[in-house]
């Protein structure tokens, strides 16, 4: 078979799949004669209100010196590590708001971190392309230098984000700038699966975010500046076993809605949306009000209820919280008391769902959560 | 985890039966579509008498807790004292019973609220609502709720207090407490609570022998020397001191004691300790010692024990307060009024004491009644006392009619309401002699000239450069050069990837050495059958590979078509000696002369040495490193730390012009590549100071595929890298260092492949003199050179907009300079860049304007 028939019948196939994706796509707009808002807005619902005490800054957790990239809050206890781009991760104790402890990392640019499911080990990663693990129990030297107890090698590009698999302290879930998702071992820092890469159904650009399952951990999201979020099965690495389509843009952040049958995506169009895996369908996009004045989305978290989404923004100190019923933004977290005075960057709901952590360049961490009284400056 | 919130938290489970997978889409459509969501729905059950519903909250309504019942604790006596002891029969302290269960809200009143949202009322009754919102109505049952009215004579009445009714306490503030459910897994926490500034109950020692002796022994006399432990005011003798200090981790306090907060009345003493410790303790350990007795958290003075104008103090705050440049002297707990705007200072209820600072934001607002004034006059709304009324009138200031008077923190006062001042309080002398006779507070020598701010722009101590360049184009040689130059060595690890990388390399070349055998091999067998039958010798050493090498070149030359040549040098060990006789082979050697002149200079470095380098134990030297190939490909990203060390030349200069030698620079070396799409990650680069763009100067001459699968010429591909750059909003306002690399490459170049075979340099038309031995005549490569600049010099001028720099605006400049293999050269590169660092802070500093120099004039060479 010669090239240049190869290359034809490459052509014919893509027009196949460009077509029955079309198709697809058709349909399921035929299919989707409303979504979550409309119809809560029919049964009559009426949108969260907040009071003015009801989400407070209480905490600031100040030590970092540069821009806080990444933080990640341990399942139970209430700690959490946080990773800026000062080269430095901190583990906080959220409610004294004291460091317990301070990890220099070889490589400054870190961009993501993630705390184990056992809270004895923090893993990060970054521009290095390794994924770090780190464990807490070692000892640090004079400068605060922790050995790396485990170094994850194997990623082509930066590594944009990594989880561990929930209750599951050997197994680590990480994204990376060569279009894969890696499922690794850490105890003997292997490779257990590649997802994605040589393989078509794969993402075609950077991966820049992973989300796994609390219900079901053999299921992962990653989301892609493709514009697209797939879902995976840790069991069957070969394809992808669905493709999400709708956004615009970069797809930066994904997150599994707490019941494990959805989940949100947050995109560099400045929407955020929310997907169910079991049909396919695109169900609510939460798209601020004027266009284009919002800029992308950085990060996404659900309330514990699924009632609420946190949906940081790109653009100044935006942080809206959603009604994702009814798709209103009711509070901007950007125009609180204490609020932070750059771009948030990274958000996290602690496992209880008491509070919300959100992690800004301006360097610090902020707890917000119920204030039983309203602070007066 | 999330099953475990699930157990947690009733709310309600999705309804796994309904799949709206297995109904079949048009069913979605109609009732189908129905979806049961897993939010919180709306209860429906019947009606529940004390649903925990949320009230519109007013903020004054809010039972607000202070977190502690300061006032107790300032007088301290009728404290309840918990000796560590006997915990059982002993209260706890209310205020430390509030920290324990505080959650997450700010040293008060804590629940822990699950962020829903206040409509979604699940269908579970109210005992599961101490995980909901927990709201004033709750009050009534006091399992979940508890007041500690805070004023000092309540503390022992306090259980009386709170059972017989809750909404007594007007009293003053209270402290509101949510018994959370998990009590006993939440109680390991209290220990971190205390956030450093918790009150622990300051317990006294008891001694048990008689007076004077060792509290520990029960020996000696007073004369004996002891030492204080400095929350317990135990004494220890010698033999015994320690034993009961242990290692003193937080200075001078029993074990027992360790973590509690310090006797205040020994607070002159930290840091100073008896004799006896000196004999006792090496000298590093005592400095340690009593370092820590004086840094360590524990025994820093509270903060939230200072109140300044009814607002306990944060430790930003306190720390804010200390550090001003008139700080209040001998600060102790305590209650404070504070003018923020003159900067008096005095205890509650007292006369003005000192003035500090103004305009620190420290407390709350004054009140009118803080220094318990009767005079009706009103100095920055506090009514001001006799003594200081008595002060004004010698001032010379009109006191007729109950003036209210603003008093700036330089003492011009005015009335409340003007705009001009009336006069300056310290203008007379007889001010100050009045103040010291009524033993009020004169302003510090220094609090009209607030210390004038030296540092206009921080001096920083690290610079960063980040190096950029398209692949291949001469950046990573740049930051190896660096390296080398500037001696920071590979480590270990880094010098084995290296090595790795050199052997893959090495395969590589083989195989292309291999490729090219093969092809003339075709080429001569052709030539045979098509005729010459006579010419057997020339055949002949294409013949003379044996088949246990021919097998290994067929196997290199497949691996190197799948691309697996990455998986070689594991191998290598035993494929070392067959290299070395595969190269042997004179057909190859043949083969690799003829084919010498063809192949790239790194390929021809390295062929020359395959013996060596095939060897497992092979340790790249550092010109290996400079030549090898494709270092940046494997890593993201490569930063190396340095200094410019200085040179004969420089310190001849003036010192005005000489560098700090401390000046730290950062090189970070990244590929385009790696920064994700569209360069997303730049915005991680964001301060570094300089960009060094390295375009290859032998772009021109070579063509690459793009994305798309069209030939661009790469010179035009790093132009559009270049633009993209330059427009980065990441990087706007950066300097950009334009590096031409491979000059000596260029050098060879020119003269096979004219410049303007890319289209961009089409009107590159060098005035070419006809005496050729003319000195102005410069070589051709130079001139490339020097219009290459120019061209990209224009492009910047063109693309960028002029930055407005306070009120003026310029145009920024694109520097340019050349570099080649030669470390000088990279070495100049590098100072130029210093030096350029060096003009941008003189010009941002000084806003001097750019020199009218013209574009051409500053490339160096």
């Amino acid at each position: 078979m010669s090239v240049s028939e190869l290359k034809e019948r490459h052509a014919v196939a893509t027009e196949t799949v460009n077509n029955l994706r079309d198709q697809l796509r058709q349909r399921r707009l035929q299919l989707l004669d409303t979504d979550v808002a409309r119809y809560s807005a029919a049964q009559g619902r009426t949108r969260v209100s907040f009071g003015a005490t009801d989400l407070v800054c209480c905490r600031t957790l100040q030590g970092h010196t540069g821009k806080v990239y990444s933080l990640d809050w341990t399942p139970e206890r209430n700690r959490i590590v946080s990773a800026s781009q000062d080269g430095r991760l901190i583990v906080w104790n959220a409610l004294t708001s004291q460091k317990t402890h301070a990890i220099k990392l070889p490589c400054a640019w870190v961009m993501t971190c993630a705390f184990s499911p056992n809270g004895q080990s923090v893993a990060c990663g970054g521009l290095d392309s390794v994924c770090s693990i780190f464990s807490l129990s070692s000892t640090a030297d004079k400068d605060g230098t922790v050995p790396v107890s485990r170094m994850l090698t194997g990623h082509r590009g930066y590594v944009s984000c990594c989880q561990y698999v929930p209750n599951e302290d050997a197994h680590l879930i990480t994204s990376s700038g060569d279009q894969t998702c890696i499922l690794w071992d850490v105890t003997t820092g292997l490779k257990t699966s590649v997802f994605g890469g040589e393989f078509q159904s794969g993402h075609t650009a950077d991966v820049l975010s992973v989300s796994i399952s609390g219900s079901n951990p053999n299921w992962f999201i990653s989301g892609s500046c493709d514009s697209t979020a797939r879902l995976w099965d840790t069991r069957a690495a070969s394809r992808a076993v669905r493709t999400f389509h709708g956004h615009e843009g970069d797809v930066n952040t994904v997150k599994f809605f707490p019941d494990g049958y959805r989940f949100g995506t947050g995109s560099d169009d400045g929407t955020c949306r929310l997907y169910d895996i079991r049909t396919g369908h695109q169900l609510q996009v939460y798209q601020p009000h004027g266009d284009g004045e919002n800029g992308p989305v950085t990060s996404i978290a659900f309330s514990v209820s699924g009632r609420l989404l946190f949906a940081g923004y790109a653009s100044n100190n935006t942080c809206y919280v959603w009604d994702t019923l009814l798709g209103e933004v009711v509070l901007d977290l950007g125009l609180q008391q204490d609020s932070h005075r750059n771009r948030i960057s990274c958000l996290g709901l602690s496992a209880d769902g008491s509070a919300l952590c959100t992690g800004s360049w301006d360097s610090n961490l902020k707890i917000w959560a119920f204030g039983g009284h309203r602070r007066v400056i | 985890m999330a099953a475990v919130i699930r157990k947690l938290l009733p709310f309600p489970s999705p309804n796994p039966k309904r799949d709206n997978r297995e109904s079949d889409d048009d069913d979605e459509t109609s009732s189908g579509y129905r979806i049961e969501y897993s939010f919180a729905s709306e209860y429906k059950g019947p009606l529940i008498a004390n649903v925990p519903r949320a009230l519109p909250v007013e903020v004054d309504q809010i039972p607000t807790a202070l977190p502690v019942s300061f006032s107790s604790l300032r007088s301290g006596i009728s404290y309840p004292v918990a000796p560590l002891v006997m915990t059982k029969d002993t209260k706890r302290p209310p205020d430390s019973g509030i920290e324990k269960k505080n959650g997450f809200v700010d040293s008060a009143a804590g629940s822990s609220v699950v962020l829903i949202g206040r409509d979604v009322v699940s269908g579970s009754s109210s005992s599961s609502s101490s995980k909901r919102l927990d709201v004033p109505e709750e009050v009534k049952s006091p399992a979940d709720f508890r007041l500690s009215p805070s004023s000092p004579l309540s503390a022992s009445a306090r259980e009386e207090d709170h059972l017989d009714d809750d909404r007594v306490s007007d009293v003053g503030p209270r402290a509101v407490r949510f018994v959370e459910p998990f009590q006993s897994s939440e109680c390991d926490e209290s220990s971190y609570v205390s956030d450093g500034e918790s009150i622990a109950a300051t317990h006294r020692a008891e001694r048990k022998g008689k007076r004077g002796s060792c509290y520990r022994c029960q020996l000696g006399n007073r004369f004996t020397e002891k030492e204080v432990c400095i929350v317990c005011d135990a004494k220890y003798c010698f033999n015994c001191v320690r034993r009961a200090m242990g290692a003193m981790p937080e200075g001078r306090k029993c074990q027992a004691c360790i973590g509690y907060r310090i006797d205040e009345s020994k607070r002159a003493s930290l840091g100073k300790c008896s004799r006896m410790l000196k004999r006792h303790l090496t000298d590093s350990e005592l400095r340690q010692v009593m370092n820590a007795e004086i840094t360590c958290k524990a025994n820093q003075l509270p903060s939230r024990l200072i109140i300044v104008n009814d607002k306990p103090l944060s430790e930003d705050e306190l720390y804010t307060l200390q550090t001003c440049p008139n700080p209040p002297k001998k600060l102790k707990p305590g209650h404070y009024w504070y003018d923020k705007v003159a900067g008096y200072w005095g205890k509650i209820g007292e006369k003005p004491s000192q003035i500090i600072s103004p305009n620190n934001s420290i407390g709350g607002y004054i009140s009118e009644k803080v220094s318990n004034g009767d005079t009706e006059i009103y100095i920055n709304g506090r009514e001001i006392t006799k003594p200081e009324l008595t002060m004004l009138k010698w001032a010379g200031v009109q006191c007729e009619g109950k003036p209210h008077f603003w008093v700036d923190s330089d003492g011009s006062y005015r009335e409340e309401g003007q705009k001009h001042p009336i006069g300056n309080i310290w203008s007379k002398k007889r001010a100050k002699i009045a103040c010291a006779v009524f033993s009020l507070p004169v302003p510090p020598a220094s609090s009209a000239v607030e210390p004038y701010d030296v540092p206009l722009y921080e001096q920083k101590m690290l610079n960063k450069l980040l190096l950029i360049g398209s692949e291949k184009g001469g950046a990573t040689t740049i930051y190896k050069q660096a390296r080398s130059l500037y001696n920071v060595s590979f480590s270990l690890e880094d010098r084995e990837r290296i090595k790795f990388i050199i052997q893959t390399n090495l395969y590589t070349y083989l195989a292309m050495v291999l490729e090219a055998h093969e092809r003339f091999e075709k080429e001569m067998s052709n030539d045979q059958s098509s005729g010459n039958v006579g010419d057997e010798t020339s055949a002949k050493p294409g013949n003379s590979i044996n088949p246990r090498l021919k097998h290994f070149s067929d196997w290199v030359l497949k691996e190197k078509e799948d691309g697996n040549l990455k998986i070689f040098p594991p191998s290598s060990r035993e494929n070392a000696q067959t290299v070395a006789d595969l190269w042997r082979v004179p057909a190859i050697q043949a083969t690799y002369k003829r084919l010498r002149d063809t192949l790239p200079r790194n390929a021809v470095y390295f062929l020359e040495r395959i013996l060596e380098i095939s060897r497992s134990e092979y340790d790249p030297s550092d010109m290996d490193i400079l030549q090898a190939e494709g270092l940046s490909s494997m890593e993201g990203l490569s930063c190396v730390d340095f200094s410019f060390p200085s040179t004969s030349q420089e310190e001849s200069l003036e010192s005005d012009y000489q560098h700090d030698t401390d000046m730290k620079y950062q090189l970070i070396r990244l590929n385009p590549r790696s920064l994700g799409e569209n360069w997303k990650l730049l915005e991680m680069f964001e301060d570094a100071d300089l960009v060094i763009f390295c375009v290859s100067l032998t772009d021109y001459a070579e063509n690459i595929e793009d994305g798309e699968g069209n030939i661009v010429n790469k010179m035009l591909a790093t132009k559009q890298l270049f633009e993209n750059m330059v427009t980065h909003p990441s990087l706007a306002n950066k300097r950009f260092l334009l590096v031409l690399t491979k000059f000596d490459l260029l050098e060879e170049k020119i003269e096979e492949v004219p410049l303007r075979t890319c289209e961009w340099f089409e009107d590159f038309n060098p005035l070419i003199s006809q005496n050729q031995t003319s000195r102005h005549n410069p070589p051709m490569a130079q001139r490339a050179f020097h219009y290459i600049g120019y061209k990209f010099k224009r492009l910047y001028d063109s693309i960028l907009e002029p930055v407005n720099m306070r009120g003026r605006s310029f145009k920024p400049k694109l520097f340019v300079c050349q570099v080649s293999l030669e470390s000088d050269t990279v070495d100049n590169a590098l100072r130029y860049a210093r030096e350029i660092l060096k003009w941008h802070v003189e010009e941002t500093s000084m806003f001097q304007e750019m020199s009218t120099t013209s574009i051409e004039a500053s490339s160096s060479s």
